[in-house]
């Protein structure tokens, strides 16, 4: 279905079953952005062609349909496929707008318990072989609902913020990430990083981070107000293609896709606006920038 | 001439010394987050790592001189491999002399250890004068401490010193039961007892 692969796990041969990669987005601390981060990179996967199904493993706290916009449009859940209430492809959501993305919703009145590491292996399975790519949404901790929603995948995505503590649990989630053979290679997503705050030393920089957790980098992306707006709206910020956070999301699809695509810098982005804004301050003179 | 030199010195010094003091936040939060990362990774808790330090400032000072309160000794993550950094900052270094007196010093500690314990290894055995005083002497202090013997039909568990007469003999205990054993029991742990206070 798609014409060149650069990878080699999507890569499709004749009258082979096409095999998705199955990636966990996961962080360890709660409220870095694991759950945005998954709507927004799988609508940007989406919006480049692939075809991309979401699994919410957050049992009881589900908030992925919400930022997609898809709350009302939930018949099944994860738990109905597990407990046979339905068949996998009826509790798949598909997204208003892009028939490529899908959803498969967590319950929201069950507890972590109700699914077990083989049924979501098994589930994972199951999609791989209709999908391209298989996201995870994980719940925070490390607890059961960390493991279930590790259990399938076999990369993952760490979400982490320049914050003491969000990178102190994303050492403790490479650290059991690393003692768990199925996961081939992992990848870190640097979320919500403020540049003034970097520029006057205030914050933890991207090298920073990466250095203290020696772990490869896969994005970077800076705090945004759009975020709350699009969450509010139930549409991923990736559909707006001016918003900074929006495009550094994309990056991440393109990188995720095998593209090489170079680093935001953030400082001089912002500090282009700033010189544009400068100039034109100096322009009309006494106006505020 | 030379008190300007000096003071203009200081001034530069305190300069650096007030930017160092002023730590950026940036900077305070990597270095929190390097020594509770290492931590958490190596299972290395403060305490140990005092522990280390002290062991080591012990055998370095046998060769140099050394300012021991700013020895620095940190682990570190270098690329992929941990790494324990030592920083010293010498005195000086102790010439040959200086040395060889240490390392006789300690054979000399060595040797008198050795001979001490082998000496009170055969006193425990032999005489039983010597025994007694060892007995008392460490008994004595440790009344919370249960009669050794521990034998369900002993009452020296309750009234250690007036009942049971255990403390007195070697090896046959005198409280009247068949199956008390406080004899045996006792020598073992006397002689245990000398062997960790030679350590």
């Amino acid at each position: 279905m798609i014409e060149t692969e650069t990878f080699t796990q999507t890569k499709k041969t004749k009258g082979e079953i096409m095999s998705g990669r199955v990636i966990v987005i996961t962080s360890g601390k709660g409220g870095v952005g694991k759950t945005t981060t998954n709507a927004n990179i799988g609508t940007a996967l989406a919006k480049a062609g692939k075809k991309v199904v979401m699994i919410d493993t957050d049992l009881g706290l589900r908030n992925l349909d919400l930022l997609l916009g898809l709350e009302n449009r939930i018949v099944y859940t994860i738990v109905d496929v597990v407990e046979e209430r339905c068949k996998l492809k009826q509790a798949l959501v598909k997204d208003k707008k892009n028939p490529n993305l899908c959803l498969l919703a967590a319950a929201q009145t069950r507890d972590k318990s109700a699914v077990t590491q083989e049924q979501l292996k098994d589930i994972c399975k199951k999609l791989q072989k209709d999908f391209d790519y298989v996201l995870v949404d994980c719940p925070a901790g490390i607890e059961q609902g960390f493991q279930n929603a590790v259990a399938g995948a076999t990369e993952a995505i760490i979400v982490t913020t320049p914050e003491m503590s969000a990178v102190r649990d994303a050492d403790r989630i490479i650290g059991l990430l690393e003692s768990k053979e199925e996961i081939q290679s992992y990848k870190l997503l640097l979320n919500r990083v403020r540049p003034n705050l970097v520029k006057s030393n205030d914050m933890m920089s991207v090298d920073d981070v990466v250095e203290i957790l020696s772990a490869e980098l896969i994005g970077i992306i800076p705090e945004d107000t759009g975020i709350i707006t699009s969450t509010n709206k139930g549409e991923p910020i990736v559909n707006d293609e001016k918003s900074l956070a929006g495009r550094a999301y994309h990056n991440v699809a393109k990188r995720i896709m095998g593209e090489e695509i170079p680093f935001m810098n953030l400082e001089e982005e912002t500090s282009v606006v700033a010189k544009v804004k400068k100039f034109f301050s100096g322009l009309v003179g006494k106006e505020k920038k | 001439m030379k008190d300007i030199f000096t003071d203009l010195y200081n001034k530069v010094l305190g300069f650096f010394k007030q930017a160092e003091i002023e730590e950026n936040a940036k900077e305070v939060a990597c270095n929190r987050l390097r020594v509770v990362l290492m931590q958490d990774r190596t299972n290395i808790n403060p305490a140990l790592m005092e522990k280390m330090r002290k062991e080591l400032v012990e055998l370095l000072s046998k060769y140099v001189e050394m300012d021991k309160e700013a020895l620095e000794l940190n682990l570190e993550q270098d690329g992929e491999q941990m790494a324990l950094m030592l920083s010293i900052p010498v005195i000086r270094a102790k010439d040959e002399d200086e040395i060889a007196d240490c390392e006789s010093a300690e054979e000399d500690i060595k040797d008198s250890d050795d001979v001490i314990g082998e000496r009170e290894a055969e006193e425990v055995e032999a005489t039983e004068d010597n025994e007694e005083r060892e007995e008392t002497s460490e008994e004595a202090p440790e009344e919370d401490e249960k009669c050794i013997c521990s034998e369900v039909e002993c009452f020296c568990i309750d009234e250690k010193s007036d009942k049971c007469e255990c403390t007195e003999k070697e090896e046959i205990c005198d409280c009247g039961k068949e199956d008390c054993k406080c004899g045996e029991k006792l020598s073992t742990v006397i002689q245990e007892k000398k062997q960790t206070g030679n350590k």
